[in-house]
């Protein structure tokens, strides 16, 4: 119930975190209110996994007390930057100008046409990783807990609390009409993956510190 | 298109008889006058003299507009001047206050940054969600205070739609000149796909504004930040911002606009300029091309500095969205088939008249914001010559 409750009550920091992400990738793909909730419900299944990760490692921190030798910046600047590695592949993959990247297109986009929830997955995935003010919130609650299964429920239930936040997102594909919004989103996606990408490689190099 | 047809060209556009023209700018006359004065003249000579030569600069080219019928050719004299001269008035604004145009940790923490309308779409869901406003400026009383300027675009987008930024926006005239520099442009074709830009870019920053809390285009991406107030270079942060403006600027105010002969920034990247677009849809002045005398030459497409026509948007006989009223396409048209025009009334009717019931609004901004840098350029520059010094 707490998590609920913190997801909630923080669950709109939590959108604010995902909109550049999701709301790109939802224009994008342009397709209607019902295939959009499809779409978002894939993206909310990998944030959940990286929750899920979250909870497996608030429990170990609370078991092993002594926090391991990680360099958690560099590894939350990598998880950025995979993030816009992923985002740019999105906005620019199905450029059919030729180009030096084009045999990786083509396997990518094979892979991706076997797995089409691939992308909204991961993108979710890498989304959830982030630390927000309000994960950061329910990291610290989850750290207090004492085993495992109510780590991952306290994770779950803020998941859940945060997730009504994201009911209304669906409703962009009412936009579907306008092909060009398809455009827009992809470009936008190449735009904020420039923008992770920056952030990704000052934290992965430890350079937050002289910004 | 047949050779006929392009050489029936017809005289120039609705011009007035110099009597008329004089007539009609006599309210300009009045009204100019009292914004650029705010109702006291000044006591020193160099005041007065600026005044008086903004004065006749201001209603000259207004009455030249009306004369002659060349709206784009006398509001780009106006508009391109204005640009130029706020960069002359502001840098020597902020010399005075603040002795440096360096923008520091101290001058944000007191509130102290100048409020620019182009951070206006980034406020908004921060002071939706959050009910503050995400800039360090301050609402009421200063320089450039954020009130005002809301108030200013609010009264200006009903009266203009996007002709705010071909009549009043002060940076607009940076890539409007550099875009006239050369005559014959090096690159015309330009892959009508670039148009979207800004929409994306208005969609980053304004998603990466309410995730930040801050305004991520002021902070990353604003050209103009190399000509006017800019960060000191304190850290890694502020070197790569100072990069990315001066290459920006560089390349989208500067060199693309030189070889294109194109607005480059204004209609590629802009994001408040993607904003504007949308008040186009309830402002009721809009430019329309009467089918009947069109004859398909296209030269209005080729010229829009903004990308705003198109062969299917000219085959329905209206600009698209983005169109900025800047009156080029209607100078150019061989045939006078393009024309400004009231919505709600017939593309036939007279002409004449909804172009002079736009140009007093228009001009109203322009004079109100434009005129007021270009007298405050006049006096720095005025000082400079007399006394060796701006200030």
């Amino acid at each position: 119930m707490q998590g609920f409750l913190l997801g909630l009550s923080t669950g709109a920091v939590c959108l604010a975190y995902c909109a550049p992400t999701l709301v790109p990738y939802l224009l994008g793909e342009g397709k209607g209110i019902r295939q959009s909730g499809v779409i978002l419900c894939q993206f909310l299944g990998g944030r959940l996994c990286g929750y899920l990760i979250f909870a497996v490692v608030a429990w170990a921190l609370n078991q092993f007390v002594i926090i391991p030798n990680v360099d958690y910046e560099s590894l939350l600047g990598l998880v950025y930057i995979v993030l816009a590695m992923a985002l740019a592949f999105y906005g620019l993959r199905n450029n059919s100008a030729p180009c030096a990247g084009r045999s990786f297109n083509a396997s990518v986009n094979r892979i991706l046409g076997r797995w089409p929830a691939l992308m909204a997955v991961s993108l979710g995935f890498f989304t959830g990783l982030n630390l927000c003010p309000a994960f950061l919130l329910a990291l610290a609650s989850a750290c207090e807990l004492n085993n495992l299964s109510q780590s991952l429920l306290f994770f779950f239930s803020f998941f859940l609390g945060t997730t009504l936040y994201f009911i209304p997102a669906p409703l962009l594909g009412a936009f579907k009409g306008l092909p060009t919004l398809r455009i827009i989103g992809k470009m936008a996606a190449v735009i904020t993956a420039i923008y992770y990408l920056y952030t990704g490689i000052i934290m992965f190099v430890g350079g937050m510190n002289f910004l | 298109m047949s050779n006929g047809l392009m050489n029936r060209v017809l005289p120039a556009p609705a011009a007035f008889q110099p009597l008329k023209a004089l007539l009609c700018t006599i309210p300009m006359l009045l009204l100019s006058a009292m914004m650029l004065s705010h109702g006291s003249f000044p006591t020193e000579p160099l005041q007065r003299i600026a005044l008086g030569l903004t004065y006749i600069f201001c209603n000259g080219l207004f009455f030249l507009m009306l004369y002659t019928g060349k709206v784009h050719r006398y509001r780009s004299v106006f508009f391109i001047t204005a640009a130029f001269a706020f960069i002359i008035s502001f840098g020597a604004n902020l010399l005075e206050v603040r002795g440096s145009m360096v923008l520091n940790e101290a001058n944000i923490i007191d509130g102290d940054t100048p409020f620019c309308h182009l951070v206006i779409p980034m406020v908004i869901i921060p002071a939706a969600l959050t009910k503050t406003i995400i800039f360090p400026g301050t609402l009421l009383n200063r320089f450039a205070s954020i009130a005002g300027m809301v108030v200013l675009w609010l009264g200006a987008s009903v009266a203009l739609g996007r002709g705010w930024c071909s009549w009043v926006c002060f940076y607009g005239g940076l890539d409007e000149g550099f875009s006239r520099l050369c005559k014959k442009p090096v690159i015309s074709d330009i892959d009508t796909k670039w148009t979207y830009l800004p929409w994306a870019v208005l969609l980053g920053i304004v998603l990466t504004s309410a995730l930040t809390l801050s305004p991520t285009y002021c902070e990353w991406l604003c050209p103009f930040k190399t000509v006017t107030e800019f960060g000191a270079i304190t850290s890694f942060k502020t070197l790569i911002q100072t990069v990315i403006f001066v290459t920006l600027f560089l390349a989208l105010v500067v060199v693309l606009p030189i070889i294109t002969g194109r607005r480059i920034q204004c209609g590629l990247f802009c994001p408040f300029a993607a904003f504007q677009s949308v008040t186009n849809k309830f402002n009721i002045f809009d430019i329309r091309i009467d089918r009947e005398k069109c004859v398909d030459c296209n030269r209005c497409s080729k010229g829009c500095p903004t990308f705003s026509l198109d062969e299917a948007s000219i085959r329905e006989g209206k600009t698209l969205l983005s169109c900025t009223k800047c009156g080029k396409c209607v100078d150019i048209c061989p045939r006078q088939a393009i024309r400004f025009h009231i919505k709600g009334t017939s593309v036939s009717a007279s002409a004449e008249s909804a172009r002079l019931l736009f140009l007093y609004p228009a001009f109203i901004f322009a004079t109100a914001v434009g005129g007021g840098m270009v007298y405050g350029a006049m006096v720095r520059v005025l000082k400079l010559v007399t006394t060796g010094s701006m200030f």
